[in-house]
């Protein structure tokens, strides 16, 4: 069941803060905040990267109203402490009434929230969950209620970044960012007579123009191609194919064992395009496809060493989860096979999830 | 009108706006609160209802989506039964048979959780999870041995605390099979669950009941053989004529699990 605020179990964090001052100088100067999240995922450059470019993310064809409720709702939905706690403070910070946060978070669908608003809430909520699978018809039927297609696959693509944000916080267990919660809940009169000033500054913030060098043919190239290219010229599509493209290129792991995480995760999910594309993509490896069935069909494989071997049962867990459940298993993980490897999949796991659900929409 | 009659006008129109705007505002507050007691209990109500059902399956219902409708699908079913427990109740005080069953009921629960199993009945003393309804599950055999497994030293533990206590330890048998079963809501008038039918459910009882005649506490199929990874180490069993089955079914003895 969708959670509220206070219900969700947290554990303690994963991982230790660990930034080197070069990229905490780099992170500021490019607009990201330096939080809990940056300060534990610095070690990897791709990951680091990703998750910057989600805070400092930019739309094009969608106000930064809607991008404001899909990232709250889609962090509440995954159950992600961490996100959901500060989306909602920044929604108070842009002078949104509790009760408009509260009518969200509680679905209910009335007053303030039109048509278009409430179908987009249903939306975020199933593609997150993917539970039933999400389905092109969804993506068609917000066409019908007056979004632009262009709008509709960027609505997509956040939500999948969310995804694999609050994935990443989740399993992490980033520390909840209280100070600011509080801080917010302490101005709460300031931001509701600014609020219209917020907004604007936020609208700004986020409007974005479209990418011209982020062509079909650019997004199409690499791992997961064929899931990029509907989002030519969207201002957040490089965003993932930076994110895939470094996972893939990253030593931490082994193409191997990544490319079968993403195989178990489509299966998971039953996107046969997605496990088509990782199954390229373990022959580029020298897997046969008898060796991948095997794999896919016990979690197991020969071919990974035995810290890699226990990512396979692993990562299944990170598709339908609860919350304090699958923190429990991430730690017994990272036990195993140490704090890098474990951020690496940890990075793994959230981009796959994120990926496979954007492929369900365009199947 | 002279200015005073106007300035009359103009405040009693601006008391009744006023006092329209009051009511609205009244109304409005008046609805929120009873909307937030509506959510509160239907919120309520649902956790209840997770206690009967798998949480899935509940947001489910209470979305109102139609895909708990039946359908025939691949489904791993295992029972679990107690042995010699029904006269254990007659020397147990009632609470304590109750304690006793709630306990192990909840570290069965657990185990059966961690991989990803439902528990659809619960008998007397005797469970039935389901792997890969109402969600399906790829690795449907290879979770539901390893929940057994986990049901195996779950059972352990628990047996330790009761023998700490000075009372009577527990003894279960496992029977696993796997087959296309037709899964939905089923039942009529007040009484309706999410359940499964079909052979493979009955053949899955009956290897249950084979624990006991092989002496053995876990058991499973031929076909779930077949779905399980080489890591698994098991142990062939003679094979067994069981009711309402013409030929005799093989079964095999999981050990452990080696992977």
């Amino acid at each position: 069941m969708t959670q509220l605020l206070n219900e969700i179990e947290w554990s303690e964090p994963l991982l230790a803060p660990d930034i080197d001052p070069a990229w905490e100088a780099e992170l500021k100067r490019r607009g990201g905040n330096g939080s809990e999240v940056d300060r534990r995922i610095a070690p990897s450059p791709w990951l680091r990267e990703a998750c910057l470019g989600i805070n400092t993310g930019r739309a094009s064809e969608i106000p930064a109203h809607l991008f404001n409720v899909a990232a709250l709702v889609t962090s509440q939905e995954n159950a992600c402490r961490y996100c959901y706690g500060a989306n909602r403070a920044y929604l108070t910070m842009l002078g949104y009434s509790e009760a408009y946060i509260r009518r969200i978070e509680t679905d209910a669908h009335l007053g303030e929230l039109n048509d278009k608003e409430r179908a987009l809430v249903t939306f975020c909520r199933n593609l997150a969950r993917s539970r039933p699978r999400p389905a092109r018809a969804e993506l068609e039927s917000l066409v019908r209620l007056g979004y632009t297609p262009a709008a509709v696959h960027e609505i997509a693509l956040w939500i999948a970044l969310g995804c694999f944000y609050n994935r990443v916080t989740i399993l992490l267990a980033v520390p909840p960012e209280q100070g600011f919660e509080q801080w917010v809940v302490a101005k709460r009169l300031r931001f509701t007579l600014m609020g219209p000033v917020m907004r604007l500054l936020a609208e700004r913030r986020r409007r974005g123009k479209r990418d011209p060098e982020a062509t079909a043919d650019f997004l199409g190239a690499g791992p997961y191609g064929a899931v990029l290219r509907p989002l030519a010229y969207l201002p957040g599509a490089r965003i993932m194919k930076g994110a895939l493209d470094g996972a893939f290129a990253s030593q931490v792991l082994t193409r191997a064992s990544k490319a079968l995480m993403f195989a178990i995760v489509a299966r998971s999910l039953e996107c046969r395009p997605s496990e088509t594309e990782a199954r390229r993509l373990l022959a580029a490896e020298g897997f046969s496809e008898a060796e991948t069935d095997k794999a896919l069909s016990t979690l197991q494989s020969p071919r990974l060493s035995g810290s890699e071997a226990r990512l396979l049962p692993w990562v299944r867990d990170t598709v339908h989860f609860q919350t304090a459940q699958v923190q429990r298993r991430t730690r017994e993980l990272a036990a195993a096979i140490g704090g890098p490897a474990a951020l690496e999949a940890i990075g793994a796991a959230a981009l796959a999830n994120a990926t496979v659900r954007l492929a369900m929409l365009l199947e | 009108m002279s200015a005073a009659a106007a300035a009359g006008l103009l405040a009693a129109a601006a008391l009744a706006a006023g006092a329209l705007a009051w009511i609205a505002f009244g109304r409005a507050r008046l609805f929120e609160r009873l909307h937030a007691e509506t959510k509160r209990k239907l919120e309520q109500l649902q956790r209840e209802f997770e206690r009967f059902a798998p949480p899935d399956l509940v947001e489910r219902l209470t979305a109102g989506r139609g895909d708990v409708a039946p359908q025939r699908r691949q489904v791993t079913m295992l029972f679990a039964d107690l042995q010699g427990f029904t006269p254990l109740c007659d020397r147990l005080d009632p609470a304590m048979t109750v304690t006793l069953l709630n306990d192990y009921f909840r570290h069965m629960s657990d185990a059966i959780q961690r991989h990803h199993g439902h528990i659809t009945e619960l008998v007397g003393d005797g469970l039935l999870a389901l792997f890969g309804a109402p969600e399906t599950n790829p690795w449907q055999c290879r979770d539901a041995v390893l929940a057994a497994l986990d049901m195996r030293s779950a059972l352990a533990d628990y047996n330790a605390k009761l023998r700490a206590r000075s009372l009577p330890e527990l003894r279960f048998g496992i029977g696993i099979h796997t087959g296309e079963v037709i899964v939905g809501v089923m039942g009529a008038g007040e009484l309706n669950k999410f359940t499964v039918t079909g052979d493979p459910i009955n053949v899955a009882s009956r290897v249950e009941g084979l624990t006991r005649d092989l002496g053995v506490d876990l058991l499973i199929t031929e076909d779930v053989r077949a779905a399980l990874e080489s890591g698994f180490r098991v142990r062939a069993m003679a094979p067994t004529r069981v009711k309402g089955k013409p030929e005799p079914i093989q079964t095999y003895h999981v050990e452990s699990n080696d992977a």
